[in-house]
């Protein structure tokens, strides 16, 4: 909450540290329009009622009209590309979580043998590689050069693949480069080796004993794959030419629509904030030994 | 069962000196760069960020380009040229968008014939050569009973056509393409590569300096004071910082080199100083601090002059690792429009411009994009092999 807050008027306060305004064009408009436009826009307001303003608006859910796209509200906006954000960025953190944990469970369980190599070549790539890389190379391999799906958009049901691959491409490659070397340092340990000699079957092992304790450092980074996952959007969605949210944050920016930057910037840190504390919850769910409210290290 | 007197053999003299060999002693660095070159990927990174290097520095000299010169006329020419010879001693290029460039044998571009008409029903292109036509028709490809020619056009010339080419030759002029306005492809990857690489470098040394001041600080001051610093770090590691950098290049609304160095420097120097802090509180335990405090070395001298060079190894490693993160986000804020600007071109840059064209001049997105991937990659094999060979775990072996 605290986080939300601060995040808010940060925003708050360094938009309003422009110089000039959001109005200040390379072709300047006539004096008494700027001082209609900034009339309806309250900008004439003392600074501190204009924040008061803003974060009773925030409260409730009202983040003020889009200075360049008239006749929108920024949060109107927000809704209209969100759903559409939204359901990429699930598609690709289901599928970093269904594939990216076995995988690094697999070649964990077979160190140093070519499949292990192989997915650690393969993820190593998919660290280094930037999305917008993916990207284009999936648009010139498969849309450009053999047709299989469409460049843009996201009409047909195949228009989601290259998208999501994009998106994912990072985070996956992260995910199980991390899985796999938890997974390993969990194994050497001495219950590991006790439940063995216990004589329970080495898949009871790995999924009842190994699996809990070495998923813990992936519970941690789903923060920051969120994180990664929207930033990532920008790119993907300005690639794809795909209508979500990101592709509006880029526009905004392009064309400095300072309530659109604004909103969509607390938009974007309040969901990560959520993202981080069901996190922390999930935590203690694997892992009885870290209670809620208490602070590990 | 006890030894016989003959199980032992006198030492021949040549061999008196065995328990005596001393092990030639390894300063800290040697040992780590020894290390370091038994790692195969980690000299394959080394290797790739020093020609990388080499290719962004000295590169543009051997280009016969400026990064900002213009070609109109030879706009958008891809690494392949099909030469047509249509008459003795006269060879002609059709570039994708119908222009005809006369050109030598070997595919240098020579100049541009103008065009002198459009004849939509019949889809033929007219040039004039000193008078003369030059006909292209392009209906091969979209008339359904030319199909099985397999050609894309024809050049006619003095009443004969020509349909197959005299030989296709690399693009002589631009190896590897010109750009939308004729830029040498090559020589702006150079430039590119050169700008990212200035960028990544000054952005994680301005982060490393702030990042090791502040992290010094709060670890040898301890108390309220460290925990204070700690949980502004905190705070700052709480929020994307990604989406505050986007803010302030907004704000800036500069986009020349020093303010995107700044911004990197200012919002990347958190995960620095939580690793000096750590590095710090632990050094400052050690016996050769107490012995240099006992005789009286000021506070920012044993920073200086004993913390610091004993954390160089982790320091270092981060910032190798801080490179291909800066490389990253300024390609990223310069594709999504917020980084370099013209005329000053990063990687991300020229990535952004060549993004409308994908489909028809994919090259000129996938060469700087390669080149993007292959610096992440030599820098990050270098840190990964900078850290095993650092890592004090591992430091036994």
């Amino acid at each position: 909450m605290l986080t939300i807050l601060l995040i808010a008027t940060v925003t708050f306060f360094m938009m309003h540290a422009i110089p000039g305004g959001p109005f200040s064009r390379e072709r300047p408009l006539p004096d008494e329009i700027i001082a209609a436009l900034n009339e309806k826009y309250h900008l004439n307001d003392p600074i501190l009622k204009q924040y008061f303003d803003y974060m009773v608006g925030l409260a409730t859910f009202n983040l003020g009209p889009s200075f360049r796209r008239t006749g929108f509200e920024v949060e109107e906006l927000i809704l209209l590309g969100f759903p559409i954000s939204a359901k990429i960025g699930l598609m690709a953190i289901i599928i970093i979580i269904l594939v990216g944990i076995p995988v690094g469970i697999v070649s964990a369980l077979r160190q140093n043998k070519p499949a292990d190599y192989f997915v650690m070549f393969i993820a190593t790539l998919g660290v280094t590689i930037p999305s917008f890389v993916v990207a284009a190379l999936f648009i010139y391999i498969f849309a450009g050069v053999l047709q299989w799906v469409d460049a843009f958009g996201l009409e047909r049901p195949s228009s989601y693949i290259g998208p999501v691959l994009a998106l994912v491409g990072y985070s996956l490659a992260f995910v199980s480069r991390l899985t796999r070397s938890s997974m390993l340092e969990v194994m050497r340990q001495d219950y590991i080796r006790t439940a063995r000699a216990n004589g329970l079957s080495r898949f009871k092992v790995i999924y009842k004993h190994a699996l809990k304790n070495a998923l813990i450092p992936v519970v941690t980074y789903l923060g920051p794959m969120v994180a990664a996952i929207l930033t990532g959007s920008f790119v993907v969605e300005k690639v794809f030419t795909i209508p979500g949210i990101g592709k509006y944050f880029v526009q905004s920016v392009n064309d400095r629509d300072y309530t659109m930057i604004i909103g969509s910037t607390v938009f974007f840190a309040v969901l990560y904030v959520i993202m981080v504390l069901l996190v922390d919850v999930a935590y203690s769910l694997i892992d009885p030994r870290i209670r809620l409210g208490k602070k590990s290290e | 069962m006890g030894y016989q007197q003959n199980d032992f053999d006198f030492l021949d003299s040549s061999r008196k000196t065995d328990k005596e060999q001393i092990r030639e002693a390894l300063t800290y660095w040697a040992d780590t760069w020894r290390r370091l070159k038994k790692n195969k990927m980690a000299i394959a990174g080394l290797i790739g960020v020093i020609l990388i290097s080499l290719f962004a520095l000295f590169g543009p000299s051997f280009t016969d380009y400026e990064f900002a010169e213009q070609h109109t006329d030879f706009a958008n020419t891809p690494l392949r040229v099909e030469v047509y010879e249509i008459s003795t001693d006269l060879y002609v290029y059709l570039t994708p968008a119908y222009r005809m460039i006369v050109v030598e044998p070997d595919g240098t571009f020579l100049y541009r014939l103008d065009q002198s008409g459009f004849d939509f029903a019949n889809k033929q292109f007219h040039f004039d050569y000193e008078g003369e036509d030059v006909m292209v028709d392009y209906s091969y490809k979209l008339l359904d009973e030319l199909a099985d020619e397999n050609i894309d056009y024809s050049i006619t010339f003095r009443g004969v056509e020509y349909k197959v080419p005299y030989k296709v030759t690399s693009n002589k002029s631009y190896p590897l393409g010109s750009d939308n306005v004729g830029r040498d492809v090559l020589t702006r990857i150079m430039y590119g590569a050169r700008i990212s690489l200035e960028v990544a470098l000054f952005a994680a040394l301005f982060s490393l300096v702030i990042g090791v001041t502040y992290g010094a600080i709060a670890g040898m001051a301890g108390s309220w004071l460290d925990n204070l610093m700690m949980r502004i770090v905190d705070i700052i590691d709480s929020i994307p910082l990604l989406l505050y950098v986007i803010l302030i290049m907004v704000i800036i609304d500069n986009k020349g080199l020093g303010t995107i160095i700044l911004t990197l420097g200012l919002f990347y120097w958190v995960g620095m100083a939580r690793l000096v802090r750590g590095q710090v509180l632990s050094l400052k335990e050690q016996e050769y601090v107490l012995a240099a405090r006992m005789l009286g070395v000021s506070q920012p001298v044993i920073i200086w002059r004993h913390l610091i060079p004993n954390a160089m190894g982790p320091i270092l490693v981060a910032l190798t690792m801080m490179i291909p993160t800066a490389v990253f986000t300024e390609s990223f804020l310069s594709f999504i429009g917020l980084g370099i600007s013209a005329p000053l071109a990063s990687l991300g840059t020229l990535c952004n411009d060549a993004l409308d064209a994908i489909q028809t001049y994919p090259f000129q997105l996938l060469a700087p994009a390669l080149m993007i991937a292959l610096m992440m990659l030599a820098f990050n094999f270098l840190g990964d092999g900078l850290r095993s060979a650092l890592d004090p775990r591992l430091r036994k072996g």
